[in-house]
Formats: structure tokens, C-alpha cells, sequence
């Protein structure tokens, strides 16, 4: 039954993707964070993973390696009003493309769904299965 | 018990395997140097049945210890994250296995039909 825990650990993944997706449009224009500066935007580290480690046994599953932040420098935009501009009125802002987002989120959401499914095909085998000779 | 059923037990047990290399590569389908997988299982098949009849004076062997079947690795050109895994691709493969794994269940009830009836008779 190690065949669903390869479905379950990449609905795990997907849906760590799409947290990270939600919390960059979410903060799309968050100029103050805690760990001070404007938000930076966050993507996900996958790697695959032997489901049982040493036998060949074709189960590969998906590991979130961790949450890594974008190396792109912050948009620096005038706006003078701004509470958080610096003496110059320049203000740092996350560099996040809200379309790169949204294309993401999708891939996640369909990705998402390809497993769902693949999970459901391998419960539907075992069904047939457990129904020979009746 | 009979060839038939043994044949059908291979296959159920080829397509078990599949679906673990197929689920294994849609859900890897965004990992990074990750490699679209297969199983080598249509010739492997083929070849136990062929095996069995090479001569007349070879034993026909029965070959019971399952499936050794082999996963092939798909070397084809990969996006810019050396992922080579075609979602569709495999979304159509599943559906496929997953048919002629529900096919030889079936075969395999029809025939547990049959031995039934044939005991049942009087």
C-alpha cells in the first residue's frame, strides 16, 4: 500500500506550493515585515525521496526540502508619501510579479489534481483486486 | 492451477508495478533532475511465454516467482529543470494500466466463474 504514500507526499508538496504562492500575492505589496525590510518572496525546494529507502522497488515520492527566499534584489519606487519611504522618498518593494503567481498557482492546482487522480486509479486497482473470485 | 490463470496473475502483478512507477512520476513531476520512469513488462511477458516453448523436450517450466520485470529510466530532453516527466503522457498511461489491470481482473473472475460452475455440475 506504499503506493499511496508517493500520491500523499506530492499533495503534501503541491499543496506547500500553493501556501507559498498565497503568501506572495498576499504580500505582494508588504513594504514592513519582522524580520524588517519589505517581504521577500518565498518559493519551495522539492526533491524526490525512495519511499522505502534501498529497495528498487520504483516508489519515488516528493520531499519539500524547505522554503527558500527569492534572491532578487527589492523594486525601489518613488512615492514620498509612503510611511515607509527613506529621506530620498524611495520605498522598497517585494519584488513579486503577481502574474508569475498566478501561473504557478495554477501549475500547483493542476499538479494537485494529477495526483488526487493517480491516487484514486491506484484505490480503484486494489478494489478490483479485492473483488476477485466473489 | 492452469496456465491461463497464471498468465492473468503476472499481468495483474505488471500492472501493480506500473502503477507505482507511473504514480512515482506524476508526483514527481515538478522535482527538479528528476527522470520519467517505466517498466519494461510487455517484453518480459512475452518473453516467459516464449520461453516455455523452445523445444519439445524442455520442461515446461512454470515460472512462479513473479515478475522481474525492469525499470527503464527515459533519457529524452528535459525543460530547464532536467524534468523530464510529460504530465499527459502519463495521466494517459495510467489510464491505460489501470484498464488492463481491470481487464485482467475480469478474465480472471470469468475464469473462477467457470471453475465454479464446472464443480457445481452434477
Amino acid at each position: 500500500m506504499d503506493i499511496f504514500n508517493v500520491s500523499a507526499s506530492a499533495l503534501e508538496a503541491q499543496r506547500m506550493r500553493m501556501n507559498t504562492v498565497a503568501s506572495n500575492m498576499a504580500n505582494a505589496q508588504s513594504t514592513k515585515t519582522e524580520a524588517g525590510g519589505p517581504y521577500v518572496k518565498k518559493e519551495v525546494a522539492f526533491s524526490s525521496m525512495q519511499i522505502n529507502p534501498g529497495k528498487s522497488d520504483g516508489l519515488v515520492g516528493v520531499k519539500v526540502d524547505g522554503v527558500v527566499a527569492d534572491r532578487k534584489p527589492p523594486l525601489i519606487i518613488y512615492d514620498p508619501g509612503h510611511p515607509d519611504a527613506d529621506e530620498n522618498g524611495n520605498v522598497s518593494m517585494p519584488n513579486i510579479n503577481v502574474m508569475e503567481e498566478m501561473v504557478n498557482m495554477m501549475m500547483a492546482l493542476r499538479a494537485y489534481e494529477a495526483n488526487v487522480k493517480a491516487f484514486n486509479m491506484s484505490k480503484g486497482m486494489y478494489q478490483k483486486a479485492l473483488e476477485i473470485g466473489r | 492451477m492452469d496456465k491461463e490463470m497464471s498468465v492473468l496473475h503476472r499481468i495483474i502483478q505488471s500492472a501493480n508495478m506500473r502503477q507505482k512507477v507511473i504514480a512515482s512520476n506524476i508526483a514527481n513531476a515538478d522535482t527538479p533532475g528528476y527522470k520519467a520512469k517505466d517498466v519494461a513488462f510487455g517484453n518480459i511477458l512475452e518473453n516467459k511465454i516464449k520461453m516455455t516453448t523452445t523445444d519439445a523436450g524442455h520442461v515446461k517450466g512454470q515460472n512462479k516467482n513473479g515478475i522481474s520485470a525492469e525499470i527503464t529510466v527515459n533519457n529524452d530532453p528535459s525543460w530547464g529543470d532536467r524534468n523530464n516527466v510529460l504530465l499527459n503522457s502519463e495521466m494517459a498511461k495510467m489510464t491505460e494500466n489501470s484498464l488492463s489491470h481491470d481487464a485482467a481482473v475480469k478474465l480472471l473472475n470469468s475464469k473462477i466463474r467457470m471453475f465454479r460452475s464446472a464443480i457445481r455440475t452434477k
